[in-house]
């Protein structure tokens, strides 16, 4: 009974160390990133050109939804990568989050557009409803669901090691 | 003259008095202010959603007066908010898997420091 004792002494402490020790030491190097699979969320808006924009654009598709602002400064930043995604085939909607139609546009004017069609949610509840916490964030999507969610500029590095991975999974592109 | 005077000063006050959000009834508003003090913001380190006016805490709590007179239940609220902005939004996790060890450990340490007091005492 005392050796029982002297052991749980000994063995009890060491287990939590060691606990903690696996637990806060683990490496997330990319913490933006989420995996989770869902349904895109039903949505019915307009593009930023005015026109009626409802899930059947995005429900059996394959493409990146990326969530950007004229007012944001690190979609600036993650803009010119975002053109030469384009220029490789990647077909990229727009998520124009919380901002003036008339900015949006003449930032895309000015800095080029990378977008085949603009999602204009002024009042941010598409975004809401996927989570969005703030511009820029991306999702991958296939087949009309949602694999990757990234918080965060996408660049050279972000997109080879969270993106490619899953798109190249799924032999897409 | 002082009629008007009269009306318009307790009008006035009817406006300002109203709150920023509309509730039918003080039960829902009751599980607003619950809620919101139950829930974390996803943009700060660590503040519930009743503490910050953060754009997205806004919105969130716009959600929630939104679900509320909808008539969903907390739990379809906490619901919505977990499997959108991760489980650690919510201050108390849920029962689940990969909570039940943080849950049972306070009793686990208890059951064995009484073991080793009671293992003690007779020995």
């Amino acid at each position: 009974m005392k050796l029982l004792l002297k052991l749980l002494i000994l063995t009890v402490p060491i287990s939590f160390l060691l606990m903690f020790f696996v637990l806060l030491t683990e490496d997330k190097s990319y913490p933006g990133a989420d995996y989770d699979t869902y349904n895109f969320p039903k949505f019915e808006l307009e593009t930023l050109a005015g026109e009626k924009i409802f899930n059947s654009r995005i429900e059996g598709n394959d493409l990146l939804l990326n969530v950007w602002a004229s007012w944001c400064i690190t979609c600036r930043v993650e803009h010119p990568y975002l053109m030469k995604l384009k220029r490789q085939g990647i077909p990229i909607l727009g998520l124009n989050y919380k901002d003036e139609r008339e900015d949006a546009i003449e930032w895309l004017n000015k800095y080029g557009n990378p977008y085949e069609d603009n999602i204009y949610d002024y009042k941010g509840s598409l975004a809401l409803d996927l989570g969005v916490t703030g511009a820029p964030e991306t999702f991958l999507i296939i087949n009309g669901q949602v694999v990757v969610h990234y918080q965060g500029e996408v660049n050279e590095m972000v997109w080879n090691e969270v993106f490619v991975p899953a798109i190249e999974g799924e032999g897409l592109f | 003259m002082k009629i008007i005077f009269l009306t318009v000063f307790l009008l006035s006050a009817n406006l300002l008095s109203d709150s920023i959000y509309n509730f039918e009834n003080e039960e829902d508003e009751l599980r607003f202010n619950t809620l919101v003090k139950e829930i974390r913001c996803p943009k700060c380190t660590s503040g519930s959603l009743s503490s910050s006016s953060a754009p997205i805490s806004e919105d969130l709590k716009l959600k929630i007066v939104q679900m509320i007179k909808e008539n969903k239940t907390d739990e379809e609220i906490k619901d919505y908010i977990s499997m959108r902005f991760g489980i650690d939004s919510l201050y108390e996790p849920e029962f689940r898997t990969d909570t039940y060890f943080l849950w049972s450990a306070p009793f686990i340490l208890l059951l064995i420091a009484l073991t080793i007091l009671f293992t003690r005492r007779s020995g």
